[in-house]
């Protein structure tokens, strides 16, 4: 040690200091190992696919996080399509049990409710995959088939959301590309221009979407896009496209509704003959509260409380069971009477659910031995979300006809839903006239009920007023939700309120 | 000279021929004996003997003797010793030079451990509070942070939960961040992510570095103040000292709610189900049948033990000294025992070196071996605790079978909490080695040189085993709940690994000059590179239904899950320099400035690199006449600092760029399996960077009366800017927004300590009390100010946290009650309140728009206390001392979320029998309706109650050995103690607890069915051979 020469001891000394900022810049330079950033994404087929199928995964998210908070929001279409109509009241614990709904079921709801600001990012989260999709794969050298599918499906799915949006909120920003930090604030476009764009992204990926029996189950198909059309318009009163289009999806084959209608809503019947588009959800394990799911909350909110281990939500009014015709098998199918058996948890009784309510929602029961199998069976059902059915498009076609003057095409397509209904001929409609347009609406409160479309139907049809008036509904303000108020300040006020609220 | 050598020291180092001026000097030796006024004759061993301005300097051996070759004949020396003051002697040509040392009575000379180096107490002039090992281990300490509980002014201690290894949150200076509002802990120079793996008895001082100036020269991750811990590391020519020391108590809950008995139960059930037109369930028809029930309470809560034992060796020899310490602690849960328990074996062994004269080395190796058992905690779904509050008071614990009982009456979350207790078997187990070795070369007598190397690597495992079960009444019972049963058992194995490594190189500077003045340079450079990886494992189906049979390859399951497995990684990075210059002025002024410039992987590329300055001055009043001339003032020195620093430790890794990650799954097939999706979820911000501390600090330090009176003043301004807040982007952009630098919030207070001591004959007494007062408020949100809720309680459904500018973080937020409708008439007059009839809640329309909306809201309490205090008072009387230690809070509210009010059958507190029933009945609680289609339960000021209180932390009565009696069983010292933790707490507040932290930085004071601290008994002993 003494032989240390207190110069060299320095220079050691500085050498060492100094040795640090050397390797500065490498130092500090530390990319994510897991997770790759956004440049060096979007390079390979692989990484189209995974960008496509981040695009259907919003699909899945029906109780999100808002946005940057812990505070979750659901969104089921069956929310404001049934508990906000005459088919349904919210039910739950009592009325503080997502007393947010509770306001908008008695059209009391605002622009400060969680629930349309759920929607709204919801749609715009789903949007925000499609539009980063549609911007990057074309740039990936790849199968141009595959490519033209993958892009096919983007679109798609984008107008799902836009459909969603221009239904519940008229015309909405327009939003087709990745935004810039300085695009950020964008004011809405009109309903006619959402429309036309819906109608564009569709008409586009009605092309290269492959048919029901060449794509895997799940997946967008040229069906699925066509039928969307068809709905695109008919809540537009385009009748002749409408039944143009429809005419197109019968012609095809492609699809047969299911002889047993109580089949549709069990596990075996997902996916099935009549199926257009349904949202995949899956019995996994270990599912949880956010946003990352495979599996369905809609089966533990709407099955009964108390012994039935459900959250007992979309409850059916008497109205709504009365629709059906006492004969009408699809009722059994649908709700829940007291005495009936709720699968293996046991027999409907009042006490056994601790709650007043007469009815439960069915379509989306499942019982116990269906559940997940460990983790938390709660946002684990197993059930698709019934989107799209033949027997939808069957009755948008009969209405299309009717407005068309078509009687004929209206009354086939009316009654092959009720001859698979009732099983037999007996219960066809005959002959034309308001009559029949009326037989057409009580056939889509009874085929598709609970299934999230009476209140955008009767708001479609100009109807809205003349049934939910006496549960306040108010003509020229209620046929449209309130736009959530964080997006109108967050806009810096280009996106203006809709009108009564 | 001066000027040139800084510059040298700051901008050039090491320039050749720089030193030339410095070198080549002549040598002397001088030697002598080194004495004290209080020891008489003998010398004293282990003194440091230095050449004033260098870092030339020995020891004293055994007999106090010393042999120092100095510069030149006209040297001076430096002779210190703790506990004594320094004392500078001349060496004026002599060779033999004795010097007598004065004990320290005030303390002044005392070395107080900072950022990088030590300073005398007289001479710091920021605010550092210290806490030394004596205070540490005088009161049983489970964790470490609790060991600053009370002892130093402007830090709140609160815990997180009383079930053992609970962590701590601990508040310098209130809560200066919306992230992480936690101090960095520096243990022996190495910043560590927590401090359980330290045995208390270990450590020789902490250091709490408050203002901005004394925590500057951490930069980045200093801005919640700095918690230093030295630990103990003995002293050269120290005689061998073997010390043990153990502790055994026994543990209870010291409070048990007052709830319904299954009668009052009962009747309260009947009338909430005939509000709602239910008849009443056939089993509480009667209620009369029922009498008490079951106390879920007392089944879940029990007597646990705690003990430990400590053992601890130190010995010195002239070139070298050890310090070796070995543990064992074991703390069971008052809920649960075993399931609750924390274990903790700690060994350490502390060394140092001299090489020669100008060379030393040290190394610090611990080694820490930590078994926790935890419960769920702190939750209002799954925690024990939460479930005896609510769990009806009908259900018996066990059936006449033996089984455990499930609720007929009750579900969803509020399942048999002693059955939980009993399928728990949550495991962590940690193995921690923090280790660092130095090499120190004094390259000139006053220019030294240190290189440091630290590792800190913490290996933690944790295994879930969920067992089979089922409550129900033979096979397949459909009335059974939900969580009453599990069919199919499952295991989850994770394995976390950090490792963490720094290297810091120091070089130190320090000159005397002949009017008195010093100076003292610190400069250095410091990288750390920290990762984390993980490994997670999952599978079911187990052949065995037995925790020690846990492992993944006893799954009985052939077919795949997924996902079965996990794992991952990521890495950070820090790279520093800074400086820091002291320089005093004689006895009367002495200054302190400090720059550090750091770089870190997690900011974004536009600010890598951040600098924070600090200056700060302590003045000396005994310099002026006037207050010289007092002779009642022994010590005034006024304080003064402002500095800049910054908070980067609530920054993830990778939160400044849009990461890409798989997992955007969606489901395909006619066998629906997952297929992988990958998409960014956050915006990115290159911006990103630290948040900002910038504090100005103002104080005066007092000792009066010959040391009997102390006092410390302090006055601070902490002003946080660029904090970080996600600020809500439009829903547009579809990504989640990243986190950006946008929001400010002010700390302002006042600090008091407040000593005095004195002795009369036998009797010693000292008294010691402190008080911080501390305003928060928020200052700035960023654009559009959008307030953050947070802090979702399930029973009300609701946030009851509100953050928005104007106002102290997170306070609670929420309607005003005004009482209850006594009548029909009176509610339907209400139009705010459409659905409300006689016995409802009243709720204050505010905006009276004739519409109870979130408008309506307000501040209904704050979480945040006006001020914190702690008193510690001792007396001694020959060999027996007592001590007593209080710690209080005082205004801060608690929101009580305990009952799970969205489920209409949970048990109920007593005070619901005094419930509205009629009119004119109550004009506090509301009627009981199953329906409640008020919505009596929204988030109400009903349930924010005062939590104030003052607690008896500890009360201790000790009792050391006579000296002859000692020495005649072979012991040198020996002490017996009983003691006393939480003897008594006086509050208000109704739950099992008030002494409430936080759940994360913005849910401060929400009691979620809090786990209470136990109170404990204890034994111990002290031993010195």
């Amino acid at each position: 040690m003494k032989h240390i020469n207190h110069l060299s001891a320095a220079a050691l000394a500085g050498m060492l200091m100094l040795s640090l900022p050397a390797c500065k810049k490498e130092f500090l330079d530390i990319n994510p190992l897991v997770g790759s950033t956004e440049a060096n994404y979007y390079q390979t087929a692989a990484d189209a696919q995974a960008a496509i199928v981040a695009c259907y995964n919003p699909l899945q998210q029906e109780v999100t996080n808002i946005q940057g908070s812990s505070e979750l929001s659901a969104h089921f279409r069956w929310y404001f399509g049934d508990i906000v109509s005459d088919d349904a009241i919210k039910g739950g614990s009592g009325d503080g049990d997502e007393p947010q709904l509770f306001l908008f079921e008695n059209f009391q709801g605002n622009g400060s409710s969680k629930l349309v600001l759920g929607e709204w990012q919801a749609a715009y989260k789903g949007i925000a995959y499609c539009n980063l999709a549609l911007a990057r794969i074309p740039e990936i050298d790849m199968d141009e088939a595959l490519k033209a599918r993958f892009l096919a499906e983007a679109k798609f799915i984008r107008a799902y959301w836009y459909m969603n949006l221009v239904t519940m909120f008229g015309g909405v920003p327009l939003v087709l590309e990745p935004l810039a930090p300085s695009e950020y604030q964008q004011p809405r476009a009109t309903a006619a221009e959402v429309w036309d764009q819906i109608e564009l992204d569709l008409s586009e990926a009605r092309v290269d979407l492959p048919s029901v029996s060449n794509a895997q189950v799940g997946r967008v198909t040229r069906g699925a896009a066509t039928g969307m059309l068809v709905r695109a318009h008919i809540f537009q009163s385009e009748w002749e496209p409408a039944k143009n289009l429809a005419d197109e999806v019968v012609a095809s084959g492609d699809y047969t509704l299911d002889p047993d209608y109580g089949n549709i809503f069990k596990e075996s019947g997902e996916n099935g003959p009549g199926s257009m588009f349904e949202i995949q959800f899956m019995n996994a394990s270990g599912g949880n509260w956010g946003n990352s799911l495979e599996g369905t909350f809609t089966n533990v909110f709407q099955r009964a409380r108390g012994q039935f281990g459900g959250f007992g939500f979309n409850i059916p009014t008497e109205d709504f069971v009365n629709e059906f015709e006492s004969d009408d098998p699809r009722l059994g199918h649908t709700v829940f009477r007291v005495g009936d058996i709720m699968g293996d948890r046991g027999e409907f009784t009042i006490d056994a659910t601790g709650m007043p309510h007469e009815y439960y929602a069915k379509k989306y029961f499942i019982s116990s031995a269906e559940e997940a199998p460990f983790g938390d069976p709660n946002p684990n059902g197993a059930s698709n979300d019934r989107v799209l059915r033949y027997a939808d498009l069957l009755l948008m076609r009969a209405e299309a006809s009717y407005h068309m003057g078509d009687v004929t095409t209206a009354v086939e397509s009316i009654n092959a839903v009720r001859q698979r209904a009732f099983g037999d001929d007996a219960h066809n409609i005959q002959g034309g006239g308001p009559a029949l347009l009326d037989a057409i609406y009580h056939e889509r409160r009874v085929e598709l009920g609970l299934e999230g479309h009476r209140f955008f139907d009767l708001v479609r049809q100009g109807r809205a007023a003349e049934f939910l008036s006496p549960i306040g509904f108010q003509e020229g303000t209620h046929e449209l939700f309130p736009i959530p108020e964080v997006e109108i300040t967050l806009s810096e006020g280009l996106i203006t309120q809709n009108p009564g609220y | 000279m001066l000027r040139h050598t800084i510059a040298l020291l700051v901008l050039g180092w090491f320039l050749p021929g720089a030193w030339q001026q410095v070198l080549g000097q002549s040598t002397f030796v001088v030697s002598g004996v080194i004495t004290a006024t209080d020891m008489g004759e003998m010398g004293l061993p282990s003194v440091n003997v230095l050449e004033k301005g260098t870092f030339n300097g020995t020891v004293t051996d055994l007999d106090g003797a010393y042999t120092l070759t100095v510069s030149s004949p006209e040297a001076v020396i430096e002779v210190s010793f703790i506990g004594y003051l320094t004392k500078s002697v001349e060496v004026n040509g002599r060779a033999n030079v004795n010097v007598e040392l004065q004990p320290d009575v005030l303390g002044l000379e005392e070395a107080v451990v900072v950022g990088y180096g030590n300073q005398k107490r007289s001479q710091i002039s920021g605010a550092v509070g210290k806490i030394g090992s004596k205070e540490i281990t005088s009161v049983p300490v489970l964790r470490t942070e609790q060991a600053l509980q009370g002892r130093a002014a402007g830090v709140q201690v609160s815990q997180n939960s009383g079930q053992p290894g609970s962590t701590q949150s601990i508040r310098i200076r209130g809560t200066g961040s919306l992230n992480n509002a936690e101090p960095l802990y520096v243990v022996d120079g190495i910043p560590s992510f927590g401090i359980d793996y330290l045995n208390p008895s270990d450590i020789e001082s902490i250091s709490v570095l408050k203002d901005a100036a004394s925590a500057a020269i951490y930069g980045a991750r200093g801005g919640n103040g700095v918690v230093l811990i030295t630990t103990k590391k003995g002293s050269m020519n120290a005689k061998p000292q073997i010390s043990y020391e153990t502790y055994y108590g026994t543990q209870e809950p010291w409070k048990y709610m007052a709830l319904l008995n299954a009668e009052q139960y009962a009747i309260l059930q009947n009338e909430s189900r005939a509000a709602a037109g239910l008849s009443p369930e056939p089993g509480l028809a009667n209620p009369a049948l029922l009498g008490e029930g079951t106390d879920w309470q007392d089944a879940i809560f029990q007597r646990a033990p705690i003990v430990n034992h400590s053992v601890s060796y130190i010995q010195g020899t002239g070139r070298s000294s050890t310090s070796i310490g070995a543990s064992h602690f074991a703390q069971d849960g008052i809920i649960g025992g075993e399931k609750g328990r924390f274990e903790r074996t700690t060994f350490r062994v502390n060394t140092r070196q001299e090489g020669s004269d100008r060379f030393r080395t040290g190394q610090n190796l611990n080694y820490t071996y930590i078994q926790r058992s935890a419960l769920a905690e702190n939750n209002e779904f799954t925690t024990p605790v939460v479930r005896a509050l609510n769990m009806d008071p009908v259900t018996e614990v066990q059936r006449p079978d033996g089984e455990y009982a499930y609720s007929e009456y009750i579900d969803s979350d509020i399942a048999n909490p002693v059955n939980q207790i009993a399928i728990t078997n949550d495991n962590w187990t940690t193995n921690r080695f923090v280790g660092s070795a130095f090499a120190e070369y004094d390259i000139l007598k006053n220019l030294s040189f240190r290189s440091t190397m630290s590792v800190d690597l913490s290996l933690g495992s944790q295994r879930i085993f969920n067992p089979a079960y089922d409550l129900g009444i033979g096979a397949g019972d459909p009335n059974r709940p939900a969580y009453e049963f599990r069919e199919i058992n499952s295991l989850i194995l994770a394995e976390n690994k950090w490792s963490n490594w720094q290297w810091e190189n120091v070089a130190n500077y320090k000159k005397s000059f002949e009017n008195g003045d010093e100076l003292a340079v610190t400069a250095g450079y410091s990288a750390l590179y920290n990762q984390y990886t993980n490994l997670v494992g999952v599978r079911d189906s187990l052949a065995s239904n037995d925790p020690d049979q846990a492992y993944l390859n006893n799954s009985l399951n052939a077919a795949e899950q997924a996902p079965t497995s996990s794992g991952g990684i990521s890495q950070s990075a820090f790279l520093s320099n800074f400086v820091r210059v002291n320089y005093s002025v004689g006895d009367a002024w002495s200054f302190s400035g400090t720059v550090r410039r750091d770089g870190s992987s997690r900011f974004g590329e536009n600010n890598r690199y951040g600098v924070f300055p600090s200056l700060s001055a302590a003045w000396n009043l005994k310099s002026l006449p006037w207050v010289d001339e007092k002779e009642w003032i022994d010590f005034a020195k006024l304080r003064a600092s402002w500095g800049r620093n910054g908070n980067a430790d609530g920054i993830g890794n990778f939160d400044f760029t849009s990461v890409v990650y798989n997992g955007l799954n969606y489901t395909f097939g006619l066998d629906q399996s997952q297929v992988n999706g990958a998409g960014p979820v956050t915006t990115s911000n290159p911006d990103l960077r630290w948040e900002t501390v910038q504090q100005t600090n103002i104080g005066l330090d007092l000792d009066l009366y010959k040391g009997k009176v102390n006092f410390v003043f302090d006055y601070f301004i902490k002003n946080t800017n660029d904090m970080l807040a996600v600020v809500p982007l439009p829903g547009v952009v579809g990504l989640n927004p990243s986190a950006t630098n946008v929001a400010s919030a002010r700390n302002s207070g006042v600090e008091l300590m407040l000593g005095y001591r004195d002795n009369k004959g036998d009797w010693d007494y000292s008294i010691n009390g402190n008080i911080s007062f501390i305003r928060n408020e928020v200052t700035d949100l960023g654009e559009g100010g959008q307030p953050i809720s947070t802090g979702t309680v399930f029973g009300v459904g609701e946030f009851v946290a509100f953050t928005e500018i104007d106002m102290p973080m997170a306070y609670f937020y929420g309607f005003e009650t005004d009482g209850i409708f006594q009548t029909d008439e009176a509610a339907a007059a209400n139009t705010a309140q459409p659905d409300a009839q006689a016995g409802d809640v009243i709720f204050v329309d505010q905006n009276n728009d004739g519409i109870l909306d979130n408008d309506d809201k307000v501040m209904i309490g704050n979480p945040h206390p006006d001020f914190v205090y702690g008193l510690n008072a001792e007396v001694k009387y020959k060999r027996f001392d007592l001590s007593l230690f209080l710690q209080g809070s005082k205004g801060n509210d608690i929101y009580n979320g305990i009952f799970r009010y969205d489920l209409n059958t949970t048990n109920l507190p007593v005070a619901w029998l005094e419930r509205w029933t009629g009119e004119n009945t109550s004009n506090v609680l509301p009627r009981m309706s199953h329906s409640d289609p008020n919505r009596n339960f929204r988030v109400s000021d009903l349930f924010v109650e005062d939590g104030s209180y003052l607690r008896v932390k500890n009360v201790q009565l000790g009792y050391t050995l006579e000296p002859e009696l000692a020495e005649r069983l072979g012991i040198r010292s020996c002490r017996f103690y009983v003691a006393a933790t939480n003897l008594f707490t006086f509050t208000s507040y109704s739950g099992l607890d008030p002494e409430i932290g936080s759940r994360g930085t913005l849910e401060i004071g929400i009691d979620r069915g809090f786990y209470p601290s136990p109170r404990m008994f204890m034994a111990g002993l002290n031993l010195n051979f």
